[in-house]
């Protein structure tokens, strides 16, 4: 029997509706993305042109990888750090949202929402406002008599706090902690109360109940929170230009001076695509363990 | 010249003073990213030079702005001419101006820009590589007040191409209570007292020109060989955390926040800060300090270049060119300025001032970083660069 006109729209629709972002994607993303490739395996024509020339030079990327491996290092530690430290604060913040919130729930994700709505250059410069030598922080730090322990810790160099790794962190921090937050809320959001209630009944206490039943379905949320957070940290370019100092750059920094200062297209696409690669790589492993259904729509 | 006084020395000043210099950042990193929208939206409008309109890239803090009472130069020249004019202090670094404007010259098609001020070097660049239009020297007498020797510079040995918009010195900037001390020379700015607390600048002929200088080197005929020792030491420096950013234009914020108290930097940035913060002082070491000039370049095919004579002639009249060298500071390539603020009480000081008007003895302490080949300069650029990035 043929398939009706009608039957065959609805089949189709899906994908329709799906059409202009698909196409969005292509032209804007995957097409961009594609031309680095030849883009990193060619040489530049002349010192000031545009334009290179394809050689199938291979040696772009052994040249940026001996070059910038240490800024690669670099990045992904200082990601992996501003994570680690942003979970600390995010954890106990995701718990209390959900479990103590009440009717205050909205406004408190709207709290921690808020400020993403500042622009991320003006939060990076109005912290080199608060870390510097004679801002606020400093002082407090000073009054609390806490300088000599934060600088044994090497949390601060020579007393100071701005350009210096920790400051690079912290903002990088700023930044992720909505990523952290919101998926660990929506994780625990899954959680039935009554299983809380199951667990009090049959006599686990506040801890044993937290460690059998919310941290185990809190963690699919931990994951996406990681990966979201992982990914801008590790490519992030105002942060380490604006808190740190030349031994902080990271590696988007590298790439914006190879292609803006230098001129050296090739090398800057070879660099990209290796920053992708090692993101993608770290992306594939979360999707494999858990799929997609707990990345939220920030 | 109405200028804001400077301000009390009381410890309370601080929050006003951060406020500021918050903005004055958030200024050049805003002029650095967001400004180029409006520009382009400028290549729409009007036809031939109908249109009495005139734009120009500069950089910061680099012409006297309108003051209650007082309408700055851009003010004034409209007033005068009729032409409108959006000026646009959107060069923090000629580096990067230099790779935003690239694209499109290279592909032969005109800037928004008619007029853009960037470093001798880079005009050096430019006008090699044909993108420039000659000036429209015919149309501005005035052009017969340049100094002697500013004429025929080395990136523009016919004068055709360019006239300077100012020139100046690169020294070091500090402020006397950070340091504790009057410095003397480049070695201070490697003092482990300091360490953490300098900075030196992005523009390469001007960090690398002062080490050289204070290691004995010609400037004049820079060579790769000879530059190793100062590249050396400038990357110890580095890794050893003593310099604490490299910097463009910003080095002023970060000197009035004091979270710096030595850096290279510009004389007559330094004047103007000085007003701000009376404890900081400009030295030309006695190794030597590297004199500079930025030029005005008119890019293919701009669409105005009978407002850029009018324009041209205009801020070279010695009383128009006065004012602006009186705000800034710098060194005026224009003949007769010195006389005019001699002239004037309220400015009579500058008239003395050796950092504005260099007498024998300073001279003698200046040197222009000489000119780099194309493979050179790449293999000088990808050094400092290391050194500079991390």
């Amino acid at each position: 029997m043929p398939v009706s006109p009608r039957a065959e729209l609805r089949r189709h629709w899906p994908w329709l509706l799906l059409t202009p972002g698909l196409l969005w994607l292509l032209a804007l993303y995957v097409l961009p993305l594609l031309a680095l490739v030849p883009l990193s395996l060619s040489e530049p024509l002349s010192r000031f042109g545009l334009d290179t020339v394809f050689t199938g030079r291979v040696a772009n990327y052994l040249e940026v990888l001996q070059a910038y491996g240490p800024i690669l290092v670099r990045s992904f530690s200082y990601a992996l750090v501003a994570t680690a430290v942003g979970l600390v604060l995010a954890y106990p913040l995701a718990f209390a949202i959900r479990f103590r919130g009440g009717r205050w729930q909205p406004l408190l994700i709207g709290l921690v929402v808020l400020p993403s709505l500042t622009s991320f250059l003006v939060r990076a410069i109005a912290w080199t406002s608060l870390l510097g030598d004679s801002g606020p922080v400093l002082g407090l730090v000073d009054t609390l008599g806490l300088t000599e322990l934060l600088n044994g810790l090497g949390v601060l160099r020579d007393g100071r706090l701005l350009n210096t790794p920790a400051s690079v962190i912290l903002g990088l921090t700023n930044g992720v902690l909505p990523f952290l937050v919101l998926p660990l809320v929506v994780a625990m959001e899954r959680i039935d109360p009554r299983l809380l209630e199951a667990a009090a009944d049959l006599h686990a206490g506040p801890l044993r109940s937290f460690a059998r039943v919310v941290w185990p379905l809190s963690l699919p949320g931990l994951g996406a929170g990681i990966l979201l957070s992982l990914i801008p940290a590790a490519g992030d370019v105002v942060n380490p230009l604006f808190l740190g100092g030349p031994n902080e750059r990271m590696i988007a920094n590298t790439i914006d001076n190879l292609l803006l200062v230098q001129l050296q297209a090739p090398r800057a696409a070879a660099l990209t695509l290796v920053l992708m690669a090692l993101i993608s790589v770290a992306v594939v492993l979360q999707l494999r363990s858990r799929g997609v259904e707990d990345l939220p729509l920030p | 010249m109405t200028r804001p006084s400077p301000p009390s020395r009381s410890a309370s000043a601080p929050s006003p003073r951060s406020r500021r210099v918050f903005l004055r950042q958030l200024g050049l990193a805003a002029a650095g990213v967001a400004l180029t929208p409006p520009l382009l939206q400028a290549c729409g409008g009007g036809e031939g030079g109908k249109d009495r309109e005139l734009v120009i890239s500069n950089f910061p803090l680099y012409i006297d702005v309108d003051a209650p009472g007082v309408p700055g130069s851009v003010s004034r020249f409209q007033n005068d001419t009729g032409i409108q004019v959006r000026y646009v202090e959107d060069v923090n670094d000629v580096r990067q101006f230099f790779a935003r404007i690239q694209p499109q010259l290279a592909a032969g098609r005109p800037l928004a820009q008619d007029l853009i001020v960037l470093t001798g070097w880079t005009a050096e660049r430019l006008i090699r590589l044909g993108w420039m239009e000659p000036l429209p020297l015919a149309e501005v007498p005035n052009a017969r007040n340049l100094v002697p020797s500013l004429r025929k510079p080395s990136w523009d040995p016919e004068q055709r191409f360019s006239l300077p918009w100012q020139s100046g010195i690169a020294g070091i900037a500090y402020n006397i209570k950070a340091t504790g001390r009057e410095l003397r020379g480049i070695d201070d700015l490697f003092d482990p007292a300091l360490k953490g607390r300098v900075s030196a600048l992005l523009e390469m002929r001007d960090t690398m020109g002062l080490l050289m200088l204070a290691d004995g080197q010609d400037i004049t005929r820079p060579t790769w060989a000879a530059a190793q020792p100062s590249f050396d030491r400038l990357e110890q420096a580095r890794k050893d955390g003593q310099i604490r950013r490299f910097t463009g234009n910003d080095y002023q914020t970060d000197l009035l926040a004091g979270n710096l108290a030595a850096c290279i930097g510009w004389s007559g940035d330094v004047a103007q800060l000085a007003m701000e913060q009376p404890d900081l002082r400009f030295l030309v070491p006695d190794s030597g300090g590297v004199l500079w000039a930025d030029v005005m370049l008119m890019p293919k095919g701009a669409r105005h270049p009978q407002e850029v004579a009018r324009w041209l002639n205009w801020i070279y009249e010695p009383v128009e060119a006065a004012r602006i060298a009186a705000a800034v500071q710098y060194i005026s390539p224009v003949e007769g300025v010195r006389e005019v603020l001699a002239k004037d009480p309220a400015t009579a000081a500058l008239a003395n001032n050796p950092l504005m008007f260099p007498d024998a003895a300073m001279l003698k302490k200046l040197h222009v970083f000489g000119p780099l080949s194309d493979q050179e300069e790449a293999r000088w650029e990808e050094r400092f660069a290391r050194i500079t990035e991390g």
